[in-house]
């Protein structure tokens, strides 16, 4: 208990965490500033008549649509005859069908109003924050592992503390605890300031039962996540007593890996290809499920549909996470410490 | 009172792409006894560092067996580090931690108080720097916080890798009388690998010399310098024309000599006589004034631990070439005995390859 009171403090007090933890409440902080100076619940009535005004404005110059409003036989003319015709303009008053045709101006098209929508718009941006800050932890954790070891600190803790299976075990459950912390303190950080721009100048309603029950197993996997993240940036960087060698894997993987894995299987024309990107069994894991269409017969009337579930997604990725941690755990135990 | 430390035939072999395997400890054995400054000197390359990693579990051995406290380790280790402290080779810390923090941080993650960092602070002399950062620290500095963390525990066996290093004269002092306070006044022991062998030579009372991964001689600092003193006596004339004439008439009295004892050599060296092997000094004297030749300095040239380190590793220096590391003594795998007074040596070789 003492190591991982220790081992807390240790990662508390770098200065990369306080940076990053700045970095973190900053960034939320504008994502809900963003939301509170972009979104209004609609214009003022004063506005509103401005703008009927410079609409009307507009219209007095639009010359044909005056001529056709102020003109009731405009469109038996020989121009406009095959109107009448046209089941488009069917059931259309001659005003409305003037405005189809010559175009009119609205207040409403010229003012843009926008309206946060919290019980819409909100999951995917808290989703968002908890994704986001299990890569600043996953680079954090990974940044505290490998610099224990360019810094000799590993010896040192090691000449205090021999079991080495102890010192990686707390060392993995210090990060993923102040991890899981982090991204609970962000999220609802996140989710206070949003809902406050909501209330105040945007929409709250719907945040009802039903609105927590499709959406907090999203944030607390998406919350899992991170913390797998976290575990795995760690691992990789145990495993290459490295910083930077955990952060050119991940980073290498996600932009170039992926892409070749993708490129692969188009080439092979594997059915489903996408279920071999990281990225379809993450979407799978943090929406619940994701379908994944294959239209490679070309006769067929539907497409097969391959479904992947959160718990298959859960599986498969934990799988990875697990895997990279024993085989850390492996290396840690074995390889000698200079 | 059984050894502190007792390690034997020790052996780490490094394997190495398209080269030929490193034996880095070839049966390397140790004892350190309680109470002791005890120096453990070698060449670079020899396996000092080597051996105090793998006492301490941080690397892996191919053979042999080691005990702390009678305790084998690396398996019971978990049950005698409390009684360790350590510092193996440069120290090296977070750098944007102050060395209080630093030693804060290790003291708490082994429940020690932290009223005890405060006294390590103060007992290096380090209690005005506590605050700043280590990227601020000098090279001596760090070694100072070093010790700290290795005295934190209080331990009763104390290992320092280079201690000395980047010290100051006046540190290098008070790290001597601080780490003889602890060994004669507290009863730690105290395990030193060195380079400086004057240091050495003034903190230790036993010591061990390792090469190639193996041990060439161990036992008290005075008694290996005794053994291996070799001294001689320069002797000077008021007139250097003096030096092949005095230099026949003690070659020449020499036959006179019990014949047990060693050959009486007498070598001209620039303007002084160099001679060795002879009884007493008083010999020279009165050998030479029977001689009609009459002496203006006679002086007695003890070897120090440099020499003695030197001759035993043999990496001393020849003039037009340079010592390259791993080429110093070869030592035979089975130890011999020479009697050295009272005290008997082990002597594993004095062989030098070179």
């Amino acid at each position: 208990m003492n190591l991982f009171k220790a081992e807390l403090r240790r990662i508390a007090r770098r200065r990369l965490s306080l940076i990053f933890g700045i970095i973190a409440a900053a960034g939320v902080l504008v994502l809900a500033g963003v939301f509170w100076f972009t979104s209004s619940k609609g214009p003022t009535a004063e506005a509103l008549e401005e703008a009927q005004a410079e609409a009307d404005r507009m219209n007095e110059e639009n010359y044909e649509y005056e001529a056709c409003i102020e003109d009731e036989a405009y469109l038996e003319g020989p121009d406009y005859e095959w109107v009448e015709d046209d089941p488009y303009y069917d059931g259309l008053s001659h005003e409305e069908a003037c405005a189809e045709l010559f175009g009119v101006w609205t207040a409403e098209d010229l003012i843009w109003t926008y309206t946060f929508d919290f019980a819409e718009e909100s999951p995917l941006l808290l989703i968002g924050v908890a994704i986001v800050a299990g890569l600043v932890m996953m680079m954090l954790a990974s940044s505290a592992i490998g610099a224990e070891w360019s810094s000799g600190g590993m010896a040192n803790l090691l000449l205090w503390h021999p079991n080495r299976m102890r010192v990686w075990g707390t060392k993995l459950g210090a990060a993923a605890a102040v991890c899981a912390a982090a991204v609970l303190a962000l999220m609802l950080l996140a989710f206070g300031l949003l809902y406050l721009a909501a209330s105040v100048r945007g929409d709250v309603s719907g945040v009802d039962a039903g609105w927590w029950d499709e959406n907090l197993p999203k944030f607390a996997r998406a919350a899992v996540l991170s913390v797998g993240m976290t575990v795995l940036g760690a691992s990789l960087a145990m495993l290459g007593r490295h910083t930077a060698i955990s952060g050119g894997i991940i980073a290498g993987y996600l932009i170039v890996g992926d892409m070749l894995v993708r490129i692969a299987a188009m080439a092979l024309q594997m059915p489903f290809s996408e279920r071999l990107s990281l990225y379809t069994w993450v979407t799978a894991w943090v929406d619940g499920k994701t379908e994944l269409y294959d239209w490679t017969d070309l006769y067929a009337e539907t497409a097969d549909v391959m479904v992947i579930t959160a718990s298959e997604a859960g599986l498969l990725l934990g799988g990875i996470v697990l895997g990279f941690a024993v085989l850390a755990t492996w290396a840690f135990q074995r390889r000698d410490v200079s | 009172m059984p050894p502190i430390i007792e390690i034997s035939g020790l052996r780490k072999t490094y394997s190495r792409a398209f080269r030929q395997p490193h034996n880095a400890l070839d049966g390397l054995d140790l004892e350190v006894a309680a109470g002791q400054v005890h120096g453990f000197l070698g060449p670079n390359g020899s396996g000092k560092t080597t051996t105090l990693r793998a006492l301490l579990g941080l690397i892996r051995v191919d053979g042999g067996t080691m005990r702390i406290f009678g305790e084998e380790v690396p398996q019971r280790l978990p049950d005698v580090v409390a009684r360790i402290g350590a510092v193996v080779e440069s120290p090296q810390f977070f750098k944007h931690f102050s060395g209080r923090l630093t030693l804060q941080l290790l003291a708490e993650s082994a429940g020690v108080s932290k009223t005890r960092v405060e006294e390590v602070l103060e007992q290096v002399g380090l209690r005005d720097a506590a605050k700043a950062s280590v990227k601020g620290y000098s090279l001596g500095m760090r070694q100072r916080l070093a010790v700290a963390q290795a005295l934190l525990k209080q331990p009763q066996l104390l290992i320092l890798d280079e201690p000395a290093n980047g010290l100051d004269p006046a540190g290098i002092h008070h790290m001597r009388e601080l780490l003889q306070w602890l060994a004669h006044s507290q009863g730690v022991t105290v395990v030193v690998s060195s380079h400086l062998l004057s240091e050495v030579q003034q903190l230790c009372d036993s010591m061990t010399i390792v090469s190639r991964g193996r041990r060439i001689v161990d036992g008290s600092v005075a008694d290996i310098i005794a053994g291996h003193g070799d001294s001689s006596l320069t002797v000077r004339f008021p007139d250097a024309a003096s030096l092949p004439e005095a230099a026949e008439a003690l070659t020449a009295a020499s036959g006179s000599l019990d014949a047990a004892k060693a050959a009486v050599t007498a070598s001209v060296d620039r303007d002084r006589l160099v001679v060795r092997g002879a009884p007493e000094a008083s010999w020279v004297t009165k050998t030479l004034a029977d001689a009609g030749i009459y002496l203006s300095e006679l002086r007695t040239e003890t070897k120090n631990l440099e020499s003695v380190f030197l001759e035993l590793t043999g990496t001393a220096p020849v003039p037009g070439q340079t010592v390259q590391i791993g080429e110093s003594a070869v030592v035979p795998a089975a130890p011999a005995e020479v009697a050295v007074g009272d005290v008997t040596i082990e002597v594993e070789s004095e062989g030098a390859e070179r």
